[in-house]
């Protein structure tokens, strides 16, 4: 009876695709060693994580957290955007210390607010830099690829594009399907405007539109390209693989393509963290932050459900099928800013509202 | 002093007045009428006796207790003022034996209630719910309730108008036994005459928002004020007449006056009510010769209709009265004689605020 | 006093729309109009007025046909049918859409979501009309079989316009929650305007520009008010005294089969589905090693914020029901309509408000359990609301007076007099308002205490992740908790069957 917002349309695109199989999570992987940073002095202290990330992946690592620092850690999970325009409406007086988010946008939004406080810079140094925000108001914590997924009983993997620009050729129409209201997409036109500029990109816009079968969610596009519904369709990979893990292998009647290095479509989205500025427990909160950059972190987040790559050096993920270093050279995540110009063409083109 | 007494009241229903500089005094222990057309605003007067509307101005005090003055507004619950209204309100959801208890403080309910149960003859009720009740019963219930916390003044809007004509002329009676008997003071609204006549020692006639005569049934129906009483009171024959010192001089010759003596105006109206005209078919010497326009039975006698030859101005048509066996046929001539006492009445009058503006301007 | 408290309780519904003309007033015209000539707006409004306009009339037709069979036709097992009718309430929406979605993927659209809301909206009309065709009195239709009206005529000509006021109630409740509804249609892949909405919000971060598209679903719920208003106003019926002769049902001949048949498959179609897919999931779920002590938590905290929702509505409903039914009033009517404009607000749009006031003005209580319960009270309060009036409208004039002139207190009259009298209307407002808080999510996320999770947060953990079997539970339990509220709703609704009486 409730009015409801994304956060439950997700949950129906997800139960949309999840009709044939079910599905029993497992713990994340949780043996690793290495020693986080120390909190000596913190213990005792608590600090409120507003998250937007994979729930069962950040209990995890809370815990973990916990364990080494003595800082308990009140975790407030929800939709990226929701607690983001939360933090806006609370203004000065806001309970969060940390804002943990899935894609730049809303952190870039706050940091335009002057929301954000300073990370510390070897919490930033523990990642590549073009992972975090230029002026070190946030650190990345994890990624995700923008891929292109196709059925494999429609498409074979010869014929998958080369150029994201391709899906917006004739030979797709009618068989493409894509999500522009999920914050992945957005990043895609972004980089689209800066390779090529604005006016080219309203025109592939225009194309994908005129090709395209237009979904509301990551969720609702690979199930359905699974199930036949279109051949092909722009997501963000773990998607898959989480689709994968619901329906079972057998289950599986699609494959993921990658776009080459440097096109447009070859993007790696960061899922980062900050710490509010007027934040009371700023020490706790960048333990937090350098914990979450920490090995023994990225490992958990490298061995977790929610196949997203890790950033720190030396760890791994080895569910995912391909490694990141793969996708080439990464765009500084803040180049692509709070993506207002690509919302705006979108919404020129009618792609959103 | 005691009983009721209201002094300059004023009221208002937003912007609309209902009520104007209006005096009403009730003795104790005196059932009193307010008696109205419609819209005349007696019910407005009956909820500000009771608390529930707040007047603009004016004082209402009731056993020498004021009620409603400029300081003052005592709250319904205090007033000690029982209400029986037209559909009795009664609880629905209370039984009949909790409905008249309702009022009273725990101790005394259970032996109150069967005396009131007593008074007003249902007894045997007690466990009863409203909606098991007839429409009399409803309305005995509710005077019961009223009259159960022993209030000072008891007031009653129009309580009979929903019960058939048979049970209502029985109720009326029956309540104002039940009245006398209980010693309350009670005002009981209505616009039926013969409820009024019936039920109250002291009328007082309403009219547009002010009381324009308040007395004896028997006095009001004799001594109207004005035109607008007597019409009111019952029907009335409006003669032009001559005034003299004890006397007035009429198409139907001279005809004493009820009060004796006048202020021997020129000319004036008298009252003479249907009864007081007699019908004879052979012409006297201060007969009015007059055709029967129409012609009604009504049991214990004939009610005309008669046309007066023009030449005597008189208004058409004249009402009289004629015992049932001897029936004029319509249409036949009659000459008409009236007999005893005249009344001189005053034109109605029309409050300075309703005067059209083209009046005033 | 009561006056004030209408005036309080007023002023807190009405928060949301402070907050909206706040937010929106900073934005100016310029970006108003900016926004609103945007390609797709236009087709967006046009999708929200269309699927409303269909939906509504959808359930009226459905709403009142169920009623009319079950309370005037001798159909089988009368009271049986009309559980079974009413019970897709205590189905959540996004478990009737992904029921539907699940089972047959060509349910999507425009006509997919005509189908859809139309399935789980139609109790809202069907229980007030119910209730309406048992109240009256069977005169008025034995009148005009005597005036020569045959069956059809009859239902038309005066049955069908004794039960306006039901009809224009329940149409009220549906659309004005078709117009701020999003997620359901989401699902159905149908946009409409709160898509436009929460893509401020959601993608761009922009509070003043969704306020400024948020206050054009005001302005059409307004219209959707006042419309109400003048059909309720027509079709007021008059009647006095409180013993109606209730109506013996009219036998159908040989069109009884084919009418049972018509409301077995209504029940198939708004029932059957879910409790099918439900009862698959569960099934299928069993694999999931879920802990059983937190779908126990998760069970208690839905239902005391529920429960507590339920009564703080319900009790602030009092007050403004109270204050308008006594008073009648142009002000009081206006009051009394203008909170049912939250009720076409997206939920993000009054949890913000929320946020936005506690944390500004009530700091100690920001996140705090009591912040949850008046988030729901205010989403809710319509709701609450239109059950109270409805009893209300039930009490004779004139008893709270004779109470006051027996020497009782205000207070006093309202617990002996008033109170007991609209006791199923306050039943009704409670049931309907636990309801629906137990299955809400969007305010529930942003206003819960940090760490508080309900069964609609859990799972919506769960198949945010996708693992839809851990998630299953949590869904049964939402539902099997919904039947008992739907239970009492029909029955303080419709009250139990009347006997004949007095006649006897």
């Amino acid at each position: 009876m409730s009015v409801v917002p994304r956060s439950v349309r997700r949950i129906m695109a997800v139960l949309a695709s999840a009709a044939a199989s079910s599905l029993v999570l497992t713990a994340c992987g949780s043996g690793s060693t290495a020693s986080g940073s120390g909190g000596g002095s913190l213990k005792g202290q608590s600090i409120t994580l507003y998250s937007g990330q994979h729930q069962q992946t950040v209990a995890t690592l809370v815990k973990d957290f916990q364990s080494r620092t003595g800082i308990e850690v009140n975790v407030r999970s929800g939709d990226e955007a929701e607690l983001a325009n939360q933090i806006l409406q609370e203004g000065p007086a806001s309970p969060a210390d940390v804002f943990f988010a899935e894609n730049p946008p809303a952190l870039t939004t706050l940091e335009e607010k002057g929301l954000l406080a300073k990370v510390g810079s070897s919490t930033l140094a523990a990642v590549p830099s073009g992972d975090s925000s230029a002026k070190g108001d946030w650190v990345g914590v994890s990624a995700r690829e923008a891929v292109l997924a196709y059925n494999n009983g429609k498409l074979s993997a010869a014929q998958a594009p080369a150029s994201v620009k391709d899906l917006a050729s004739a030979a797709w129409k009618g068989k493409l399907g894509i999500a522009p209201s999920e914050t992945d997409f957005a990043p895609i036109v972004t980089r689209m405007i800066k390779s090529d500029g604005e006016a080219a990109t309203k025109s592939w816009l225009a194309g994908l539109k005129a090709n395209g079968k237009v979904y509301d969610s990551n969720e609702d596009l690979v199930a359905a390209i699974n199930r036949g519904e279109v051949e092909g369709g722009l997501i963000d990979h773990y998607y898959w693989y989480r689709l994968r893990d619901e329906q079972g292998a057998s289950g599986i009647h699609s494959a993921l393509a990658y776009f080459k290095p440097g096109d447009p479509g070859s993007l790696v989205d960061v899922s980062g963290a900050g710490i509010l500025a007027k934040s009371k427990h700023q020490a706790a909160a960048q333990a937090f932050l350098t914990y979450l950059t920490s090995k023994p972190a990225q490992t958990i987040i490298a061995t977790s459900h929610s196949y997203e790559y890790p950033l720190a050096a030396g760890v791994q993920n080895t569910k995912v099928s391909r490694p990141l270093k793969d996708a080439g050279a990464v765009v500084p995540a803040s180049d692509l800013g709070d993506g207002k110009q690509a919302l705006q063409l979108l919404q020129s083109v009618g792609l959103l509202s | 002093m005691s009983g009721l007494s209201i002094s300059a009241l004023h009221a208002a229903h937003g912007h609309t007045t209902v009520l104007r500089d209006l005096e009403l005094r009730v003795p104790n222990g005196a059932l009193a009428c307010v008696l109205g057309p419609s819209g005349c605003g007696k019910s407005t007067l009956l909820r500000i006796i009771a608390g529930f509307h707040r007047p603009a101005s004016g004082t209402v005090t009731v056993g020498g207790r004021t009620l409603n003055d400029d300081h003052t507004q005592v709250p319904a619950e205090r007033r000690r003022i029982g209400c029986v209204p037209q559909d009795g309100a009664l609880f629905p959801h209370l039984s009949v034996a909790a409905n008249v208890g309702f009022g009273l403080p725990r101790a005394e309910r259970r032996e109150r209630v069967a005396e009131m149960l007593d008074l007003v003859g249902l007894n045997g009720l007690a466990d009863r719910h409203p909606h098991q009740l007839s429409g009399g019963q409803q309305q005995r219930i509710a005077l019961a309730r009223a009259l159960a916390p022993r209030p000072e003044l008891l007031l009653l809007d129009e309580p009979f108008a929903a019960l058939d004509a048979a049970l209502r002329a029985e109720l009326r009676t029956e309540v104002a036994t039940t009245l006398r008997r209980a010693g309350a003071t009670a005002v009981l609204v209505t616009h039926d005459v013969d409820e009024a006549l019936a039920f109250a020692d002291l009328i007082a006639v309403m009219r547009d928002g002010r009381i324009v005569q308040c007395d004896a049934p028997h006095a009001l129906y004799h001594r109207p004020a004005d035109t607008g009483v007597a019409r009111t009171l019952g029907e009335a024959n409006l003669v032009p007449a001559k005034l003299a010192a004890d006397h007035a001089i009429t198409a139907f010759g001279e005809l004493p006056l009820t009060d004796g003596a006048s202020d021997t105006d020129e000319d004036a109206v008298v009252l003479l009510r249907p009864h007081q005209l007699r019908l004879s078919t052979t012409s006297g010497p201060h007969t009015v010769e007059a055709r029967v326009v129409n012609s009604g039975f009504r049991g214990h006698d004939y009610r005309l209709e008669l046309a007066p030859d023009p030449r005597h101005e008189l208004a058409t048509p004249l009402i009289a009265y004629t015992p049932a066996d001897a029936p004029p046929p319509t249409g036949e001539t009659l000459h008409i004689a009236a007999h005893g006492t005249v009344h001189p009445l005053a034109p109605d009058q029309v409050p300075p605020d309703q005067v059209p503006n083209s009046a005033t301007a | 006093m009561l006056p004030l408290a209408a005036g309080l309780v007023a002023l807190l519904v009405a928060c949301p729309l402070v907050f909206l003309g706040l937010q929106a007033g900073q934005s100016g015209w310029a970006t108003a109009a900016r926004l609103l000539r945007r390609p797709l707006i236009g087709t967006l409004l046009w999708h929200t007025v269309s699927l409303t306009v269909m939906v509504t009339a959808a359930t009226l037709v459905l709403g009142f046909g169920a009623a009319y069979l079950v309370e005037r036709a001798d159909i089988p097992a009368r009271r049986a049918w009309t559980v079974a009718l009413a019970m897709p309430l205590a189905v959540p929406e996004f478990v009737h859409g992904y029921c539907w979605v699940s089972l047959f993927p060509s349910v999507q659209g425009y006509w997919g979501a005509v189908l859809v809301m139309t399935s789980s909206l139609y109790p809202l009309v069907f229980l007030p009309v119910a209730a309406t065709l048992r109240r009256s009195d069977a005169a008025a239709e034995e009148v005009a079989r005597s005036l020569g009206h045959g069956r059809w005529a009859t239902l038309w000509r005066v049955t069908l316009p004794q039960t306006r006021p039901a009809l224009a109630g329940g149409a009220l409740l549906v659309s004005l929650y078709l117009l701020g509804e999003y997620g359901a249609f989401a699902m159905l892949r149908f946009t409409t305007f709160a898509t436009a909405i929460y893509t401020e919000y959601e993608t761009a971060f922009d509070t003043e520009s969704a306020s400024v598209l948020t206050l054009v679903l005001v302005a059409l719920a307004l219209l959707v008010v006042c419309l109400d208003a003048r059909a309720a106003r027509r079709g007021r019926v008059v009647r006095e005294g409180g013993t109606a002769r209730p109506c013996a049902p009219q036998p159908l001949g040989r069109w009884k089969a084919l009418a049972t048949a018509a409301l077995a498959s209504v029940t198939a179609v708004t029932l059957g589905v879910p409790v099918y897919a439900l009862v698959y999931w569960t099934a299928r779920g069993n694999s999931s090693t879920l802990p059983s002590t937190s779908i126990l938590s998760a069970t208690a905290a839905t239902l005391g914020y529920a429960l507590a929702a339920a009564t703080l509505a319900t009790a602030a409903a009092v007050p403004v029901a109270l204050y308008a039914w006594r008073r009648a009033t142009r002000l009081a009517r206006a009051v009394e309509r203008a909170v049912f404009l939250t009720r076409a607000l997206p939920g993000i749009a009054v949890a913000l408000a929320v946020v936005f006031f506690a944390i500004r003005y009530a700091p100690a209580a920001y996140q705090q359990p009591p912040m949850l319960v008046v988030g729901y009270a205010v989403l809710f309060f319509p709701l609450a609301l239109t059950a109270v009036r409805a009893s209300l409208a039930q009490v004779p004039h004139g008893v709270e007076d004779a109470a006051r002139s027996l020497g009782v207190r205000p207070l006093a009259v309202l617990a002996r007099v008033t109170l007991p009298l609209i006791l199923p209307g306050l039943g009704a407002a409670f049931a309907m308002v636990a309801l629906t808080a137990s299955t809400e999510l969007t305010a529930t996320l942003l206003l819960r205490p940090t760490g508080t999770e309900t069964l609609a947060t859990q799972f919506w953990a769960y198949t945010t992740d996708l693992s839809w079997g851990a998630a299953a539970p949590y869904a049964a339990v939402m539902t099997a908790l919904s039947i008992p509220a739907v239970v009492l709703l029909t029955r303080r609704t419709l009250g139990t069957p009347r006997t004949p009486k007095g006649v006897r």
